[in-house]
């Protein structure tokens, strides 16, 4: 049972990782691609993170995956404001 | 292969087109590849950690998601002082 829903979920994680992937190379202008690559850091992240904990429980290794996770979830709005902060600046020659 | 090597070549694969991005677009366009490279990155270490059965190597994902935040915090930074 627990390796059907370790299978589920590592299938549905990168699924949905590819498909932030689709929408960084189809989406036309920075920001657009920005909503993609900010969602990669949300949903598939704690679902390749709840495939893992499936198995490793609350070990250290469990705990090390929960802090990779936390970590990039919790630290990634902050890139992603100074991404579209940039990307702002560098489009603001091409709007004038 | 277990399941999460498998996973973990999956989300590997993701990262070619995530370089294609890098190469044809604009630095904006580069660094949006770049942060979501760190993801994958990040998670196909976190499986192959799981897939080899080797709990010191869970150290490096939790290294590589702080590292390439930093790096990419540098870069918007660099990216928005560029005359």
């Amino acid at each position: 049972m627990s390796n059907l829903a370790v299978d589920v979920l590592l299938a549905v994680g990168v699924a949905a990782e590819l498909l932030c992937v689709v929408g960084v190379v189809v989406m036309r202008t920075t920001l657009d691609r920005l909503h993609y690559a900010a969602a990669g850091t949300t949903v598939p992240a704690f679902l390749v993170l709840a495939a893992v904990l499936v198995r490793e429980h609350l070990s250290s290794g469990g705990l090390d995956a929960i802090a990779a996770v936390g970590l990039m979830f919790l630290l990634n709005p902050v890139l992603v404001i100074a991404t579209a902060r940039a990307a702002e600046r560098l489009d603001a020659p091409e709007r004038e | 292969m277990n399941a999460f090597e498998i996973a973990s070549v999956g989300l590997l694969v993701g990262l070619v087109p995530l370089l294609l991005v890098a190469v044809r677009g604009g630095p904006g366009d580069g660094l949006v590849a770049l942060e979501l490279a760190g993801a994958i990155v990040v998670l196909a270490l976190l499986c192959l950690a799981e897939g080899f059965h080797r709990s010191v190597y869970y150290t490096v994902p939790v290294a590589a998601a702080v590292m390439s935040w930093i790096g990419g915090l540098t870069v918007a930074r660099l990216l928005g002082r560029m005359p």
